[in-house]
């Protein structure tokens, strides 16, 4: 994403990918409805529906006609996946830059990973 | 449910009628008691009722017709219902007086007071259930009429509604004078009466009291009519 | 029920509180009407709920005219701060009136409504304190179950805790009887995640009707250098802007598409979402800035 704007409907989205990610939601498992959606977080439920619709565009959910929504059986492999692609540049460079504005070392930042690796 | 409204406001006129009673049965045996008794205390007691006649009339207009069109219903459809629920409370006003003389009558035998009248009605004894139910009814339809009317120009025009006073004063009059009897109470405007025979100067037939009060009625809700039947609910609370 | 508005006039004497709307609003949606004090907002609402006939336009719900239309208006419940639907007797006795008047009424809702409200029933209204009113008329407006439902500045007086339940009541009892609802506030941050759709008036006319995050989206904060901040923003739509040291940051109105927002990334500029009620208040400013 090029910018930090994130409306609540995307919120949602990306709350939901965490759970699959994490295996918080399983494979072929439903998902509530976007009325429970909408009752939890006070939106509209067409609010939420645009969360869920915008899941199933990237293949993370699946809809059953009358069902109802459930997560799509690779959708964990695939987010996490995505994730891998986009970890380095998403999560370490940003890291390293701000390591290098802070005047921290980068041998300090490994070792402190290794420790963490290692506990 | 039809008659809502009618029947919210026999149960209140009831509660405050039995209140009245219990009062004008108190004065009535303090004055008896000390000797004061001349005259039938309803006769005076019951100047008050028409002025309760004309609030109930305005109240139609003032609580009930917006009540009802925020709730749904069309001016048209409460105009009905709210012209059939004033012409049936006016017989339930004129019951209650009726009542409230005959237990005088009974009050005043047992003491032996002079049950007299003492000004011109269509009755000549309290006791003449028939004259004294329609000469009340007469008045009350008058008088509920003539309050709807005002009660109407005032929440459609505020201050412009003065102009409907005298409309309203004419309505009563008239009925008044229909009924070829001098209703006016101590505490009212002399001129008035004058005003009715000056300008209504009816002939006496037994049909007249009957074609004055219809006369009266299709008048005045004609009238009310015309002013609430595209009137706008206020947007401020009066 | 569907609403169909076209060249709406509303004139009090010399005075234009409508001035030519026209809107069309799809049945089964919770709609927020916006506006200033003034804007017209109850003027619109009382037209829909035939309160108060038009002065020039035309105005159907379901295909049909409003005005003395019993048909039709026994479908539509209109609260407005007034209370003409509460204002009579008791609590209870109002209620019975609602119950009497109201086809889809359910009581035992209103009951619920009441005891969450802590509304004494058997208290008269006129007595009630002015939030005890206010929650008189959102459950004779919730229980009527009304087609068309709507709320005119509906929580005067309630406090928070109140409100919130008030908007919670709304939602729940939308999502288990869905019905089209308008609610029109100031309060904008607090309710706007239940809108669907956004209805902006301003003056008299429709100044915005869009979907909600339609609306949002086209809203953006521009904040950087000046000298960036103004080369980027020439030639857009800009609805308010303020400095601070050399710092700007400007609210601009109107879609962005990838490219542009790249652009501002190269610039080093940061973007930014506007919430509703900021937008409304650049939108309606009075400084000429809106649109």
């Amino acid at each position: 994403m090029l910018d930090d704007r994130s409306p609540i409907y995307r919120q949602i989205a990306e709350r939901i990918k965490a759970d699959v990610m994490s295996g918080v939601l399983k494979g072929d498992e439903k998902v509530m409805s976007t009325n429970q959606y909408a009752a939890y977080y006070r939106i509209n439920p067409a609010t939420a529906a645009k969360a869920f619709q915008q899941l199933v565009d990237e293949g993370v959910l699946y809809k059953k006609r009358g069902i109802g929504m459930f997560v799509s059986p690779d959708a964990q492999e695939k987010l996490r996946a995505k994730r891998r692609e986009t970890f380095f540049t998403e999560v370490v460079d940003p890291m390293v830059a701000e390591a290098k504005a802070a005047g921290i070392p980068l041998r300090d930042i490994i070792r402190r990973i290794e420790e963490l690796e290692d506990s | 449910m039809k008659f809502r409204i009618l029947l919210a406001n026999c149960l209140f006129a009831l509660l405050v009628w039995a209140a009245f009673w219990v009062l004008v049965t108190l004065i009535t045996v303090g004055l008896g008691l000390t000797g004061r008794l001349t005259q039938s205390a309803w006769e005076v007691a019951a100047q008050l009722p028409r002025w309760y006649a004309l609030f109930f009339g305005v109240s139609l207009i003032h609580e009930y017709l917006p009540l009802y069109v925020a709730h749904g219903r069309t001016r048209r459809q409460f105009g009905v219902e709210g012209a059939l629920t004033l012409i049936l409370f006016a017989p339930f006003l004129a019951a209650l007086l009726v009542i409230s003389y005959q237990l005088e009558s009974v009050l005043y035998g047992l003491a032996g007071w002079p049950h007299v009248l003492e000004r011109a009605h269509m009755f000549t004894e309290p006791t003449q259930v028939p004259l004294v139910f329609t000469e009340y009814l007469i008045e009350a339809l008058a008088w509920s009429t003539a309050g709807a009317f005002m009660g109407a120009a005032f929440y459609r025009f505020r201050g412009g509604g003065l102009l409907s006073i005298p409309v309203g004063v004419l309505l009563i009059a008239f009925a008044h004078s229909a009924m070829g009897v001098e209703p006016w109470g101590p505490f009212l405007l002399a001129w008035l009466r004058v005003l009715s025979q000056v300008v209504f100067d009816l002939p006496d037939s037994p049909l007249m009291p009957l074609l004055g009060t219809v006369g009266v009625l299709v008048v005045g809700l004609l009238l009310t009519w015309a002013i609430i039947r595209d009137m706008p609910l206020r947007n401020q609370a009066s | 029920m569907r609403i169909e508005v076209e060249d709406l006039v509303l004139r009090y004497g010399d005075v234009t509180a409508l001035d030519g709307i026209t809107l069309t609003l799809e049945e089964g949606k919770i709609y927020g009407l916006l506006g200033r004090n003034g804007s017209g907002k109850t003027s619109l609402l009382s037209v829909l709920a035939a309160f108060r006939k038009p002065t020039a336009g035309r105005v159907r719900i379901d295909g049909q005219p409003v005005f003395e239309n019993g048909r039709v208006t026994s479908r539509i419940s209109l609260i407005r701060d007034v209370g003409e639907t509460v204002n009579i007797g008791t609590g209870e006795e109002a209620l019975s009136y609602a119950e009497a008047l109201r086809p889809n009424w359910d009581g035992e809702y209103a009951r619920s409504l009441a005891e969450l409200f802590k509304i004494d029933l058997k208290k008269s209204v006129k007595n009630m304190s002015k939030g005890q009113r206010s929650a008189m008329g959102i459950i004779v407006g919730l229980a009527s179950r009304a087609p068309l439902t709507m709320f005119d500045e509906a929580y005067l007086g309630l406090d928070a805790p109140a409100r919130q339940v008030f908007y919670d009541q709304v939602l729940a009892d939308y999502l288990a009887h869905p019905r089209t609802i308008i609610m029109s506030t100031h309060l904008i941050d607090e309710v706007s995640g239940l809108f669907e759709e956004v209805v902006i008036i301003h003056k008299g006319r429709v100044l915005a009707h869009e979907e909600k995050d339609e609306l949002l989206a086209k809203g953006t904060s521009v904040t950087g250098p000046a000298a960036a901040v103004d080369a980027f923003t020439a030639g857009m739509t800009v609805l308010g802007s303020r400095s601070l040291g050399p710092t700007k940051s400007v609210t601009v109105y109107g879609e962005l598409d990838d490219a542009r927002r790249r652009k501002a990334a190269e610039s080093g500029l940061e973007l930014g979402p506007v919430d509703l009620q900021d937008l409304f208040i650049h939108l309606t400013a009075e400084d000429g800035a809106a649109r």
